[in-house]
């Protein structure tokens, strides 16, 4: 006979007392429906959805749920009626720096500067590195 | 005054890059014209997110004014562009403020509707709703706010929050339950 290693095996129907994270959890972030009778329903949803038409309520605790979320849609309604305060376009422009937006050159299409010591110092180098390649192949 | 929104996306594409040329040849006004374009429903997004409108305000002027910087960088289009910015800036913004106050108690609400016409719009409904919005997690309040605030179809928000429609009706379905269990008890 083998050992029982899943000692959880014993308590199948006691529950495992909660951790205070997992109390804490937001009711959001849960990933199971909601047990009881909070469940938005099928008809509910397809309805906000816009792929059905509001729901007849078959029983008490549907007319419930559709009252409350008409009156919620009634309030989004509103919502959407919101505009953005006058006074906001002068404030974000008043706001944008001075400097206008750069054009987003590739590298090899930006301008550089160079200044005659540099560009003495890269000839001469330039020089340098011929020269010992000229030497190496001498060499050889 | 507002400027109309012109008929077709392609028309609409057409016109912005328009303004873009504009703005970036040294027109530095033009740019009111795509603020005046599209800052309503970006300023909706940001106070359904946010649910307080001074930070709505800021956040919004912040997008564009990092929408005016980097201008040039635009590909595409720039309401989907300047769309993200706003989107990210509200997700910061919560993220910054969630962790200053880990509980949502009523006085640790964003300030509330100023102005005193906002104040008489301001339902009890709409302040419980705001604050069970704000408990959340953003991926759903954000789904929820384009879906309900917004009134826009999950195609559009698929296609400005670069995901599924399946992947949103299933953030909107958890966000509706999830309201639907803080609301019911007193509404329901």
């Amino acid at each position: 006979m083998q050992d029982n290693l899943n000692a959880r095996d014993g308590d199948a129907g006691r529950e495992r007392p909660r951790r205070a994270s997992e109390q804490a959890q937001p009711l959001s972030d849960r990933e199971v429906p909601i047990a009881g009778g909070t469940a938005t329903s099928e008809m509910i949803n397809s309805w906000l959805d816009g792929d059905a038409p509001e729901p007849v309520a078959v029983n008490a605790d549907t007319a419930r749920q559709v009252d409350l979320w008409r009156r919620i849609e009634e309030d989004s309604q509103r919502r959407r009626q919101l505009v953005t305060p006058a006074h906001v376009t002068a404030q974000i422009m008043a706001a944008l720096p001075t400097d206008l937006p750069q054009m987003a050159l590739p590298w090899w299409k930006k301008q550089m500067q160079v200044s005659p010591v540099v560009a003495i110092a890269a000839a001469a180098g330039l020089v340098a590195l011929g020269a010992a390649i000229g030497n190496s192949m001498r060499i050889r | 005054m507002k400027t109309t929104v012109p008929a077709s996306p392609t028309d609409q594409l057409e016109v912005d890059q328009d303004i873009i040329s504009r703005v970036l040849a040294g027109d530095r006004d033009a740019f009111s014209t795509l603020i005046n374009r599209y800052s309503d429903p970006l300023y909706r997004h940001a106070l359904g997110m946010t649910g307080s409108p001074d930070v709505a305000e800021d956040i919004l002027q912040m997008s564009f004014i990092k929408a005016y910087q980097h201008l040039a960088e635009v590909r595409g289009r720039f309401d989907a562009w300047v769309f993200r910015i706003v989107a990210n800036g509200c997700k910061d913004w919560l993220k910054n403020i969630r962790r200053q106050h880990l509980s949502y108690d009523e006085d640790d609400q964003p300030s509330s509707y100023s102005t005193p016409d906002e104040e008489l719009d301001r339902t009890e409904l709409r302040s419980d709703l705001d604050r069970a919005l704000m408990t959340l997690a953003p991926s759903l309040r954000e789904a929820f706010v384009m879906k309900h605030v917004e009134g826009r179809s999950y195609e559009e928000m698929a296609d400005l929050l670069g995901t599924t429609v399946g992947a949103l009706k299933m953030r909107v379905h958890r966000a509706r339950e999830a309201l639907q269990a803080l609301l019911e008890e007193k509404y329901a």
